[in-house]
């Protein structure tokens, strides 16, 4: 335990044996910490962190799925279940966004959602459609909508039971990004619509999906080929998580040996603390800003 | 030791006014083309070198005016920054 205190004393606060200078900010410290940044880089690189349009993003459809029904729930709504035509249409109309370029519910050429979801043969009593683009957790996007009125209607409209979703990443208006696309539905009693595919079951492998009419389970392949877009969520989060505690690792070291070399008027050769830390403070809100996406 | 510490960044900030409003400024400067070219990676990656390489000049400027320049202090400089470039690529630019 002893050990523990020198090793924490001489990593953080300036004193005689560390040069006065703490040890975490020596130039020798800070090159592991350099040469550990480049072979993650190197690293994440290499086992294929991103997507072929060079995205990493940890959103994904359980995850969205499963915040829209803890909000329905807070709300004493009755869960959504995750229809894939639904999931169809947003996939179409995702792919559509990209292709005609626009972001909007309604296309330059004047579809509408409802023209996406009808032609995934969902006949509806009750449709919407929220858009989302550029976040980079499930989380903020849900949030997002959350926090806009008409976005919050559509997910907790009483009316609907049935949600699909799309996460696409393109270029859009000459923007890299990652489409998110959430329809809601309600179907016209007694029509045809493929059956309700729960969230369980689409994270597993499709052969163990219940068996369905072939157009249903086609389309329910598509949806889980989609799915794949999205490799290595937890690879991504562990690097965003790791970021962000060595930045406010950094940012202790850095205060507290300001804070000591301060008050013991010690004077020595070495960088501006001060300086670093209002650095790692832009850098830092500059990380948080770039979470957040646009909504439609 | 809050207020303690307070005290010694007033006076840090105090004494080199100029130059810190300098750093600031960039910074808002880097926020706000953060900001205005949201979602377009390349050009995110590119203001995050560019303030990178500001913050190293302004550390040389710094030193400069202070007649405190010495190699290990340049280096210092270059290394945080290139932390920072490096662990953020990951994210923006992967």
């Amino acid at each position: 335990m002893e050990k523990v205190k020198i090793f924490i004393h001489r990593l953080l606060i300036p004193h005689e044996e560390n040069n006065f200078r703490a040890k975490s900010l020596h130039a020798d410290f800070l090159t592991v910490y350099l040469v550990i940044a480049f072979l993650m880089m190197m690293v994440f690189k290499q086992a294929n962190l991103h997507n072929v349009l060079g995205f990493a993003t940890d959103i994904s459809i359980d995850k969205l799925y499963q915040l829209t029904n803890e909000q329905r729930q807070k709300n004493n709504l009755p869960t959504l279940s995750l229809n894939s035509a639904l999931s169809l249409a947003a996939q179409r109309k995702a792919e559509n966004m990209l292709t005609e370029n626009y972001w909007s519910h309604y296309s330059p050429d004047g579809k509408t959602p409802w023209d996406f979801i009808l032609g995934a043969n969902y006949k509806y009593e009750y449709a919407g459609e929220n858009l989302a683009k550029n976040f980079l957790f499930s989380n903020g996007v849900v949030d997002a909508w959350m926090n806009s009125e008409t976005h919050r209607t559509n997910i907790l409209k009483k009316e609907y039971t049935e949600v699909g979703y799309a996460i696409v990443n393109g270029t859009l208006n000459g923007e890299q990004t990652t489409l998110v696309v959430q329809m809601f539905g309600t179907p016209i009693a007694g029509s045809f619509s493929p059956p309700p595919v729960q969230a369980e079951e689409i994270s597993k492998n499709s052969l163990l999906l219940p068996t369905a009419k072939p157009i249903a389970e086609n389309k329910v392949r598509q949806i889980l080929a989609q799915k794949t877009v999205q490799p290595n969520m937890s690879a991504f989060k562990f690097t965003f998580n790791f970021n962000i505690i060595f930045m406010a690792f950094l940012l202790l070291a850095l205060a507290l040996d300001f804070y000591f070399a301060s008050k013991f008027n010690i004077i020595r050769v070495g960088g501006k603390n001060i300086a670093h830390f209002l650095f790692i403070i832009f850098i830092l809100v500059g990380l948080f800003m770039s979470t957040i996406g646009t909504i439609v | 030791m809050i207020r303690s510490f307070s005290f010694h960044l007033k006076k840090e900030l105090k004494n080199h006014l100029f130059d810190y409003l300098l750093l600031i400024t960039a910074g808002i400067f880097f926020l706000i083309l953060l900001n205005i070219f949201r979602g377009q990676r390349v050009t995110e990656f590119i203001i995050l070198v560019a303030f990178a390489l500001f913050y190293i000049i302004w550390g040389v400027y710094h030193h400069i005016a202070n007649e405190t320049l010495h190699l290990k202090t340049v280096v210092e400089y270059i290394l945080i920054a290139f932390i920072i470039i490096f662990l953020l690529k990951i994210i923006i630019l992967p």
